[in-house]
């Protein structure tokens, strides 16, 4: 069923696209998006001497750039310092999203600005125990600091993004803290934890993998 | 000076009983001067003269542990060459000492020649130990593990107690009071009647601490507390060719935290028997124990229900015997042998954990040539719990000429893993539920987990890595240097570098079904520490002394610096959010040092009226606390480096009606107090506590 809806959503896709074309010079491709999406609240529940971590994950998808409801088209899920994606097989944690989609990260080292294509990488999906964006500290997005208390994400660690529906993003976390402030005081690391500041490029053309962002 | 002489002078010394060497301790001995008579035991453990040496050696004389006012041995500590006190990064935590650039945690302390337990994080706190009855404190720089094993990678401090000599009773007491309500009382008793010398000691200090967070009045930084030490010993002259020596020390502390409670007790007990059955042997049959413990109950004060106990009890046991004999004037052969029995019984650790550990060490102590020391040494423990340890050391020094000396030594060190290395077994619950493992216990605690379901998966690539023994942490030290000394001037250069591999590091070594991670531990870390080193001693007049210390040092982490030079690592701008590309010159080094430390003393004498004050002068240059923007390396993009400071500490002593002696003196005269990066946005953070005043009175009888 999945193979057979994938070709037809492309060949439907480019139906559309061609057919609101008002130039003959092939088909007009969408604007690559670059934005940056602040404050993702990513609560859960438990840990840190409450029992064990639960609660909702947080939804986001590229193509809307916010957060969702959907349980299918979403891309990334947050709950606390673990990033669930729309790809592979559930983890066994509590409360996670069903994986529908295709999914992927492939996890890139360098500028944000340095990362232009998503072509010919390899992508992991969520599986079996183990996230596609590994959980701990300095092991996928973030550091932890036992000294301070803060979570601060690994600068150089860029996170391509193959999308549930089989587009490309990149994105680079910037923060886990309201606001993405500059200095961040024990008040903040232990109250204004879990927000979500990244920062992302998305192609929303079908096969395309240019991550370049737009001028 | 000739070697010959002092060599016949050296063995002599070394085949006398310890009693007569206090024919070394006449108080009338300038702490100033490269006296002929300074004479250090940690650099061979045999009496050597200090002044000929092949080891970068700092000896800390009694009258300068008197001038300067000091009460416990991190004040005095922090005024020597290339010896820095460092605090913890974390505010509140205690401070430690670091030597060429190397942490508090490869540094050995021992009080005559036995080793002080009861560290914490691997730090050891110096403020336990008080110096009323020290007579003086030898500080040998690089690794010395050749002859003391494990945890001498950095340096040995060891502090040298005063032994009885007068004939008659011959006491002290003495008061002195410091700002924060610091008190602290000293007596000392001692006396050598003939064959038999005893002395006593005891020391009471409190205080009502201080806050480095004025604008946040919920808690101190330090908080009131107060200790005891108590110190007796006896020396028995059995016989000429036998000495007796038996001493005990007891260490008490509270913190007044009610309704909470956090004791310290200390205790050791120190028995050695030196036999000289000829001119040429001397043996030493020595028995050693020690217990440290420590008992914090943290405890609601609304409702006064338990939240946290944590106690900590550590003890050792050694037997060790050494065998002395002088082949000739020039050479000294020694041997010596020992074992451990070690025990720890820890809140934290399911059972308590014991291990044993038998050691051997041998040196060479000779002049092949005229005017060249040759000291080759080594040390073979072996031990039950991870790999057996060779340490060798090779050191040699040249007199070029009268004035002028080329000294260098390579000698390597190394560090046991740690009870927690090894057997921790620790779920936090209260934390979130992660998990961390020593690793001889981590592969039946996986299995636990992995039988109660509570894997998720495994993260370690080789399983088969699981439960192999941890290596211990080891170095390799090279020290080379140039001892100058005519007349008025003496100096000092040496260059050092000390490589170290194997540092054990965290590791995760699983995933758990809860989302949090299993921890074990693993060695891979390699750091590097090197700089040079240059201490001056100039003495214009008889009754004063101008000292002048300076060290340069670059300490980095060997993968990391790799790592940025090959551009692999990046920064945050925590302000603009944006990410660079490290150079290698934006990568400062390791946490808490200093490229430039530097110190000045004067000291100045007034023997006709009973007077004498000093003034010294200790700065460190600008340096990092931890890593702020994720990178998990210090780089100058973090937000987390005190600016460079300096401290002046002044005193002021005279004598009054020949037994009274009354001193005053100021630490930090200048107020300073530091802005600490790590502040929160509207609270204060200060880096030192500021000025403190002090006033002591002293009677001797």
């Amino acid at each position: 069923m999945k193979y057979l809806f994938k070709p037809l959503l492309i060949i439907f896709s480019f139906v559309a696209l061609t057919s609101c074309s008002d130039d003959d010079e092939g088909p007009r491709l969408e604007e690559v998006e670059s934005s940056t999406a602040s404050n993702i609240p990513a609560p859960q529940t438990g840990g840190q001497g409450q029992g064990e971590i639960s609660g909702e994950f947080t939804k986001f998808s590229f193509a809307t750039g916010t957060v969702t409801t959907s349980d299918t088209e979403w891309d990334l899920a947050f709950r606390g310092t673990t990033i669930a994606i729309n790809g592979g097989a559930a983890t066994g944690t509590n409360d996670e999203p069903t994986r529908n989609g295709n999914g992927g990260v492939s996890i890139q080292t360098g500028t944000f600005a340095s990362i232009t294509s998503a072509d010919g990488l390899t992508y992991t999906q969520d599986a079996d125990g183990a996230y596609a964006i590994p959980a701990g500290s300095d092991n996928g997005w973030y550091n932890y600091n036992f000294m301070t208390n803060v979570v601060s994400p690994i600068p150089g660690k860029i996170f391509v993004i193959r999308t549930h529906d089989g587009k490309f993003a990149k994105v680079e976390f910037l923060s886990y803290y309201r606001d993405a402030p500059a200095n961040i005081t024990p008040d903040i690391a232990n109250n204004d934890l879990r927000y979500y500041t990244f920062s992302y490029v998305y192609n929303p053309n079908e096969g395309e993998t240019d991550l370049t962002a737009p001028e | 000076m000739s070697l010959n002489k002092f060599n016949y002078w050296l063995i002599l010394i070394a085949l006398i009983p310890l009693g007569t060497s206090a024919q070394y301790e006449s108080p009338s001995d300038s702490i100033l001067t490269e006296n002929l008579d300074e004479v250090v035991v940690t650099a061979t453990r045999t009496l050597r003269q200090l002044s000929s040496l092949p080891l970068p050696v700092t000896l800390i004389s009694q009258k300068q542990l008197q001038q300067t006012g000091v009460t416990r041995l991190n004040e005095i500590l922090n005024e020597q060459t290339g010896i820095i006190m460092t605090p913890d990064a974390t505010i509140g935590g205690g401070e430690g000492v670091q030597i060429q650039g190397i942490a508090s945690d490869y540094v050995m302390v021992l009080i005559d020649g036995v080793p002080i337990l009861g560290r914490s994080s691997g730090n050891l706190d110096l403020s336990r130990l008080a110096v009323g009855n020290i007579k003086q404190i030898e500080i040998v720089k690089g690794p010395s593990s050749s002859l003391f094993g494990s945890e001498a990678l950095g340096g040995v401090i060891n502090i040298i107690t005063e032994n009885p000599s007068s004939k008659q009773i011959n006491g002290q007491i003495s008061h002195r009071s410091a700002t924060f309500n610091n008190q602290n009382t000293a007596v000392s008793l001692n006396q050598k009647a003939g064959k038999v010398g005893y002395s006593f000691f005891a020391d009471r200090l409190s205080t009502d601490g201080y806050d480095l967070t004025p604008t946040e009045t919920e808690s101190q930084t330090v908080n009131p507390f107060y200790n005891y030490t108590f110190n007796g010993r006896v020396i028995y002259d059995m016989s000429d060719q036998l000495q007796l020596f038996a001493s005990g020390r007891y260490f008490f502390q509270e913190f007044d935290i009610a309704p909470s409670t956090s004791e310290e007790t200390d205790f050791n007990a120190h028995l050695r028997l030196d036999h000289n059955p000829s001119e040429k042997v001397n043996l030493q049959y020595e028995l050693y124990y020690t217990n440290y413990t420590t008992n914090e109950k943290a405890i609601d004060p609304i409702d006064d229900t338990l939240l946290i106990e944590n106690d900590f009890d550590q003890q050792l046991f050694r037997p060790e015997i050494r065998f002395n004999y002088a082949f000739s004037d020039t050479n000294t052969f020694t041997l010596g042998a020992g074992y451990n029995f070690e025990n720890l019984d820890r809140s934290l650790f399911t059972n308590s954990v014991s291990f044993e550990s038998q050691y051997v060490f041998s040196q060479y102590d000779f002049i092949p040539l005229k005017n060249l020391n040759v000291i080759v040494g080594a040390r073979f423990d072996n031990q039950s719990e991870y790999n057996s340890q060779l340490s060798p050391k090779f050191s040699a020094r040249y007199d070029i000429s009268p004035t002028l000396a080329i000294k260098g030594s390579v000698g390597s060190g190394f560090k046991a893993p740690d009870f927690r290395q090894l057997y921790l077994d620790f779920t936090n619950a209260a934390g979130g539920g992660y998990s961390v493992f020593g690793k001889n216990v981590e592969q039946q605690a996986l299995q636990r987990l992995e039988d109660n379901g509570q894997i998720a998966n495994l993260q370690i690539n080789n399983a088969s890595q699981l439960g192999e023994a941890l290596d211990a942490e080891s170095s390799v030290g090279y020290n080379l240097g140039l001892a100058y000394k005519k007349g008025k001037l003496s100096a000092e250069i040496n260059a050092f570098h000390n490589d170290f591999t194997n540092l054990i590091d965290t590791q995760i070594l699983a995933t758990k079904t809860n989302g949090q991670n299993v921890f074990g531990y693993i060695n891979r870390e390699s750091v590097f520490t090197q700089g040079l080193e240059v201490d001056l001693k100039y003495k214009p007049l008889t009754n004063l002394s101008i000292n002048a210390g300076y060290q340069l040092l670059f300490a980095y982490d060997k993968n990391k610096r790799d790592a940025v030079a090959d551009g692999e690592v990046f920064a945050r701008d925590n302000t603009t959010l944006q990410t660079i590309a490290l150079s290698s010159s934006d990568y400062f080094g390791l946490e808490n040092r200093s490229r430039h430390t530097l110190n000045a003393r004067v000291f100045y004498d007034i023997p006709e009226w009973g007077t004498n004050a000093n003034i010294r002068v200790t700065y460190r240059s600008r340096f990092g606390l931890t890593d702020r923007n994720g990178n998990d390396l210090l780089d100058e993009f973090d937000d987390s480096f005190v600016e460079g400071y300096a401290l002046v500490n002044l005193a002021f002593g005279k004598t009054f009606f020949e037994h009274y002696q009354l001193q005053l003196g100021a630490n930090n005269i200048l107020d300073f107090q530091g802005q600490n990066p790590l502040a929160s946005q509207d609270n204060e953070l200060l880096i030192n506590p500021g000025a403190q005043f002090f006033a002591r009175l002293n009677i001797q009888f």
